[in-house]
C-alpha cells in the first residue's frame, strides 16, 4: 500500500487523464457504434452509468437485439451493392496505381532519367491537396462545359471524354491524388532488390528486359503488394471523391453511411455500414503491416549499395516523358481551379472569359470566419495533441506502455466519415452533450492525427537518453517537473514537426468536418463543401486556392525546421 | 546524517539476480569506494540508493531514516551520471542552478511557480534571484568553471563537463554524494588531476562519497575503504592497505593489485611456522590456517630473485628456484617472469643501477620471508 502510494504522482495522474480520454473519445464511441449495430437504436453508456433511467431503457434496448441490421447487408440492396462498389473501387484504384507506377518508381530508383527532380517535385502537389478540392477541379477539367470537354470536342469528339459524375470520375482523382502514397514505396522496394542478382542474370547473358521481367520485378513484388494494400485504405476510406462525384445510382459505403446519419437519422443503418468500414479498413491495414513487418527499407539510405543506374537513352527518355505526363495531371487541376477563381465567367472554352480577384475579395469579406474557424480548430486540435502525444511517447519510451501505444494507433484504421458517426452516435445526449459543438469537433481531429504527431514525438523521445531525466530527478524534480522543465524542451524540435503535420492535416480535413461542425463553427473544408454544393464554384475554387496556400506555406515551414534538425 | 547503510540488499531483474545479499555500512564523511568488474553490480547498487531502481529486498538506510519507499527526487542523494548527464539545453549557469529552481519552485505557491517555471524553460524569460545567482558563481568558482557560466554544456572538454555534472550535484547540497565512474571517459592525464580534485572537494567539505569504478588504482588512491565485489556480492570490504596486505580471496588478490597464486597443502607445524607444499616449492609462512589444501599468495615486490648461490641462505628460509622467462625493464623496477615447475611468477626487484639484470633463460633463486606468504 504504502509502496503504491509513493508511485502514485503527478505522471500517473496524467497517465489516467490520457486513459481517460482516449476511453471515452475513442473507444467509448466505438464500442457504442458496434452495440448500435445490434439494437438499431442509440445507446448511452455514459448515461446508463450516471441515471438509473438511462439504465433501465438501455437495457429494454437490449432486449431488442437482433441480427436483423447484419442480414440487411445481404438483403438490402442497397447496402450489398454499397459494398461491393466500394471494395470494387478501392480494388481497381490499388491495381491502377501500382500499374501507372511501376514505370515511374522504377525510373527514379534505377535509371538515370532525365528530369527526376521535377517529377518529384509534381509528384508533392497530391499529398496537398483535399481529395474534394481535387474532385472538384476534375469537373471543372472534365465537366460539361470543361476545358478538357471542349479540346476534346473540337478534336471531334463527342460528348464528354470522361463523365466526371461516374465512378470512372472517382477513380480519376483517387488514381491520380493517391498515387504518390505508393510511389515512394515503390521505389524503396525497387531499390532494394539485389542488385548483385541482376547483374548474376546480365552476366549470363539475359537480356535487359528479361531481367527486369524475371528477376528485378520479382523481388519487388513484396513491396509492391504492401504498397497497393496501403492505397486501398486509403482509396477505401476516402470521402471527399465520392461525396462530390458519386452519381445518386452509385452507392459507395461512405457516401451511404454519411446519408444515413445525416439524411434520414437512420441509427441502425448508419452504425452497421460503420462497422463494416471499420473491420475492412482494419483487416487491410493489418494485412498491409504483415507484408512491411521486417523489411527495413530505411537500410537503403543507411549502407548505400553499388547501384548501377540504367542509362539506355531510349529508355530513359521514354520513361521520363511518360512520368511528366502523368505527374503533371494534378498540377493541371490545380491550375484550373486557380484559374476558376480568377475567372468572372467561364463557359465551354478553354480559358476563362475574363479575370477578376472578386472571388478573392468576396471570400475575405463574407467568408472570412471559415477562415478564422479552420485556424482557431486547428490550433485547438494542435495544443491538445502536442500535449496528448507528448506525454503518450513518454509512456510508451520510458515507461513501455504498450497498451498506449496500440490505443494510440487505432485512429490510423478508423476511416474519418466511420468514426465521426461513431461520435456523433455517442455524444447527443447528456451527461455528455458535445455533437454540434467546437470541443467535440476538436477532440475529434486530435484523435484523428494523433498518430502522426505520437510518431514524431515519440522519434525525438527516443533520441533523448534516460539518464537526463534520472539527473533532473536525482536534483529534486518530480517526475512531471523534469518532464515538463528538460524533457519538454529538449522534445521542442519534434513537437514543432509533428504540430505543422497536425495543422495541415486538419485544415485539410473532410470527412469530420463535413459530420460534425456546427454551422457557427463552420471551417474553410466545410465552406467549400457547401459553396460546391450550392453552385457557388467561383467562391469555392477562390477558398480552395486560400487553403492550399496556407498548407503549403506551413509545409515549407516545416520542412525548414526538419532540416535544421539535421 | 550522512550515514548510509545497505542491509541484505537484493535485486533481481526478470530472473537475474545484479544484487545478492549486499551490506555496506558508510560512516558519515567518508570516502567509500565500490570496486568491481564490468558487471558485477556496483551501478545497480547505486542506483538503489539514489532510488531508481526498486530493491527486491533489502533495507537502505540513510542516516537514521530508511528510505526504500522515498522516491528518488526526496532522497537528496546528489549522483554524477557516467556520462555526466548534463542538460544539452541549458548552458552552465543553468545547468548548476537547477536544484536551487527546483527548491524555489517546491517552496512557492503555484502564482510564485510561474516565474521559476518560464525561466526553466527558457532563460530569457526570467532572471535569478540574488542569491541563486551568488550560489552558484560560488560553486562554480570553486570548480575553476566561473569564466565558463554562460557557455553551452556541448562546448566544454570532457574534463570541465565532468566538473559541471559535480558542481550541479554539490550545490543541492546531498547528504551523499554518488559517483558512477565519474572519470571513465577522461584520458589518463586527466583522471589524475581529476582525481585529486575530487579527493579534494570531498575533504573540503566533509560530504559522504561512494565512488563506483573498474579501476582499482583508482580505488586504492582516493578512497577510505573499498568494498570489493563481484558477480553481485561484495567480497571484502576495508581499507586499501587491509585490502592490500590481506585480500580474502584470490579474486581479490589479483584485482587488488598484481598477486602470485599458488596452491598447496599445509603439511606441517615447525616453530610457529606452517609448512606448505605444492608443486615445485615447499613454504614457510607465519600465518596459519584450518584447512589443509591452500592458496597462498605472494605480491611480486615480496620476492627477491637472485643469481644461484649468491643468498646467504641462515636469514632467508623460503628458497625456490626457478627459470627466468621474460625480464622488463620498467624503470624503478625490474619485473620478471619467472617459471616454477607448473607456476609462472611476477616478481619485482629494485633496480640498482650498475646491477647486472638477469636474462632469459637464466636459471635463478627466489626467496620469500615467512611473514610475506599469505595463506587464505
Ligand atoms: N535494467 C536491467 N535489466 C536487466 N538486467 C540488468 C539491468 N540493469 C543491470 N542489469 C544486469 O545486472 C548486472 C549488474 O549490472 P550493473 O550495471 O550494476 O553492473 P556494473 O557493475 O555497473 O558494470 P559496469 O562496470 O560495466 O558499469 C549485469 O549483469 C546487468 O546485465
Ligand atoms: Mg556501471
Amino acid at each position: 500500500m504504502k509502496n503504491w502510494l509513493s508511485s502514485f504522482n503527478g505522471l500517473s495522474v496524467v497517465k489516467i487523464l490520457i486513459y481517460v480520454f482516449f476511453g471515452v473519445f475513442l473507444l467509448l464511441p466505438l464500442i457504442s457504434v458496434f452495440l448500435v449495430s445490434f439494437t438499431s437504436e442509440p445507446i448511452n453508456l455514459l448515461g446508463s452509468i450516471a441515471d438509473p433511467n438511462i439504465l433501465s431503457s438501455t437495457i429494454e434496448k437490449f432486449k431488442n437485439v437482433s441480427f436483423a441490421n447484419y442480414e440487411k447487408i445481404f438483403t438490402n440492396l442497397t447496402y450489398l451493392s454499397a459494398v461491393k462498389n466500394s471494395l470494387g473501387l478501392a480494388i481497381l484504384v490499388s491495381l491502377i496505381v501500382i500499374v501507372m507506377c511501376i514505370p515511374i518508381a522504377y525510373g527514379i530508383a534505377r535509371t538515370k532519367m532525365p528530369f527526376k527532380k521535377t517529377i518529384a517535385a509534381l509528384c508533392t502537389i497530391p499529398l496537398i491537396v483535399p481529395t474534394f478540392i481535387s474532385a472538384y477541379a476534375i469537373i471543372i477539367m472534365f465537366g460539361r462545359a470543361g476545358w478538357v470537354t471542349y479540346i476534346y470536342q473540337s478534336l471531334g469528339g463527342e460528348g464528354m471524354l470522361l463523365d466526371p459524375y461516374s465512378m470512372a470520375g472517382i477513380v480519376l482523382v483517387q488514381v491520380f491524388f493517391f498515387f504518390p502514397y505508393a510511389l515512394w514505396p515503390m521505389v524503396a522496394a525497387f531499390k532494394v532488390s539485389d542488385i548483385s542478382l541482376e547483374e548474376a542474370s546480365l552476366n549470363l547473358g539475359a537480356k535487359n528486359w528479361f531481367t527486369f521481367i524475371f528477376v528485378t520485378f520479382p523481388l519487388a513484388i513484396p513491396g509492391l503488394i504492401s504498397s497497393a494494400l496501403l492505397i486501398f485504405t486509403v482509396s477505401f476510406s476516402d470521402f471527399g471523391t465520392p461525396i462530390i462525384l458519386a452519381p445518386k445510382d452509385l452507392n459507395l459505403l461512405v457516401v451511404e453511411a454519411y446519408r444515413e446519419i445525416a439524411g434520414f437519422f437512420n441509427w441502425g443503418g448508419a452504425a452497421i455500414l460503420t462497422v463494416i468500414m471499420v473491420l475492412v479498413a482494419a483487416f487491410f491495414f493489418w494485412l498491409q503491416h504483415l507484408f512491411t513487418k521486417g523489411k527495413n527499407y530505411g537500410s537503403v539510405s543507411g549502407k548505400p549499395k553499388q547501384q548501377k543506374l540504367n542509362d539506355t537513352k531510349w529508355l530513359t527518355r521514354t520513361l521520363s516523358g511518360y512520368s511528366l505526363i502523368l505527374v503533371i495531371v494534378p498540377l493541371l487541376a490545380m491550375l484550373s481551379i486557380v484559374l476558376q477563381s480568377v475567372a468572372t465567367t467561364w463557359g465551354s472554352n478553354p480559358l476563362p472569359n475574363g479575370y477578376t480577384f472578386a472571388h478573392y475579395q468576396t471570400i475575405f469579406t463574407s467568408s472570412l470566419g471559415n477562415i478564422q474557424n479552420s485556424i482557431i480548430l486547428a490550433l485547438g486540435a494542435l495544443v491538445l495533441s502536442v500535449v496528448i502525444a507528448t506525454f503518450v511517447s513518454y509512456f510508451v519510451v520510458r515507461q513501455n506502455s504498450s497498451r498506449l501505444d496500440f490505443m494510440t494507433s487505432i485512429p490510423l484504421v478508423v476511416p474519418g466519415i466511420a468514426f465521426g458517426i461513431a461520435l456523433i452516435q455517442t455524444f447527443n445526449t447528456a451527461p455528455l452533450h458535445l455533437t454540434g459543438t467546437a470541443l467535440l469537433l476538436i477532440v475529434a481531429y486530435t484523435i484523428r492525427r494523433l498518430p502522426y504527431m505520437v510518431r514524431s514525438t515519440m522519434g525525438t523521445m527516443r533520441a533523448i537518453k534516460q539518464d537526463i531525466e534520472e539527473a533532473a530527478i536525482n536534483l529534486g524534480a518530480t517526475p512531471l517537473t523534469a518532464a515538463i522543465t528538460i524533457i519538454g524542451p529538449l522534445m521542442l524540435p519534434g513537437i514543432a514537426a509533428g504540430s505543422i503535420l497536425v495543422f495541415i492535416t486538419v485544415i485539410k480535413e473532410t470527412s469530420i468536418s463535413i459530420l460534425l461542425a456546427p454551422a457557427d463553427w463552420a471551417p474553410m473544408s466545410l465552406a467549400i463543401f457547401q459553396n460546391i454544393l450550392r453552385g457557388e464554384y467561383y467562391t469555392a475554387a477562390a477558398m480552395s486556392v486560400v487553403l492550399v496556400v496556407i498548407v503549403l506555406i506551413l509545409q515549407a515551414v516545416g520542412n525548414r525546421i526538419s532540416k535544421n534538425q539535421l | 546524517m550522512g550515514s548510509v547503510k545497505v542491509s541484505q540488499l537484493t535485486k533481481e531483474f526478470s530472473g537475474v539476480l545484479a544484487l545478492k545479499n549486499v551490506s555496506l555500512d558508510i560512516k558519515e564523511g567518508e570516502f567509500f569506494a565500490l570496486l568491481g568488474p564490468s558487471g558485477c553490480g556496483k551501478t545497480t547498487t547505486m542506483r538503489c540508493i539514489a532510488g531508481f531502481e526498486q530493491p527486491t529486498s533489502g533495507i537502505i538506510q540513510l542516516g537514521e531514516t530508511e528510505v526504500n519507499h522515498i522516491p528518488p527526487n526526496r532522497r537528496n542523494c546528489g549522483m554524477v551520471f557516467q556520462s555526466y548527464a548534463l542538460f544539452p539545453h541549458m548552458n552552465v549557469f543553468d545547468n548548476v542552478a537547477y536544484s536551487l529552481n527546483i527548491k524555489q519552485l517546491n517552496a512557492s505557491n503555484l502564482v510564485a511557480k510561474l516565474p521559476v517555471y518560464l525561466r526553466l524553460l527558457n532563460r530569457k524569460l526570467g532572471n535569478y534571484p540574488k542569491y541563486i545567482e551568488q550560489k552558484v558563481m560560488e560553486i562554480l568558482e570553486y570548480v575553476e568553471l566561473d569564466q565558463y557560466a554562460m557557455r553551452l554544456t556541448s562546448e566544454l572538454s570532457g574534463g570541465q563537463q565532468q566538473r559541471v555534472a559535480l558542481a550541479r550535484s554539490l550545490l543541492m547540497e546531498p547528504a551523499v554524494l554518488l559517483m558512477d565512474e565519474p572519470l571513465s571517459n577522461l584520458d589518463q592525464k586527466l583522471r589524475h588531476s581529476m582525481r585529486n580534485t575530487i579527493r579534494r572537494i570531498q575533504q573540503d567539505l566533509g560530504i559522504t562519497t561512494i565512488f563506483v569504478t573498474h579501476d582499482q588504482e583508482e580505488a586504492m588512491s582516493m578512497a577510505d575503504r573499498v568494498a570489493v565485489m563481484d558477480s553481485g556480492e561484495v567480497k571484502q570490504i576495508g581499507t586499501p592497505i587491509e585490502l592490500y596486505s590481506r585480500p580474502s580471496t584470490p579474486f581479490i588478490a589479483n584485482f587488488v593489485g598484481t598477486s602470485n597464486v599458488l596452491k598447496g597443502s599445509v603439511i606441517g607445524q615447525e616453530n610457529g611456522f606452517s609448512i606448505i607444499k605444492g608443486k615445485g616449492f615447499i613454504l614457510k609462512s607465519t600465518n596459519h590456517a584450518d584447512q589443509t589444501e591452500v592458496n597462498l599468495i605472494v605480491r611480486p615486490e615480496n620476492i627477491k630473485a637472485f643469481k644461484p648461490g649468491t643468498i646467504n641462505e641462515d636469514k632467508l628460509t623460503n628458497i625456490i628456484d626457478g627459470t627466468v622467462l621474460v625480464s622488463t625493464y620498467l624503470g624503478s623496477i625490474v619485473r620478471y617472469d619467472i617459471k616454477v615447475d607448473e607456476y609462472q611468477l611476477v616478481v619485482d626487484t629494485t633496480f640498482v643501477p650498475g646491477e647486472a639484470i638477469l636474462t632469459e633463460g637464466e636459471k635463478v633463486q627466489l626467496s620469500i620471508d615467512p611473514e610475506r606468504v599469505l595463506i587464505i
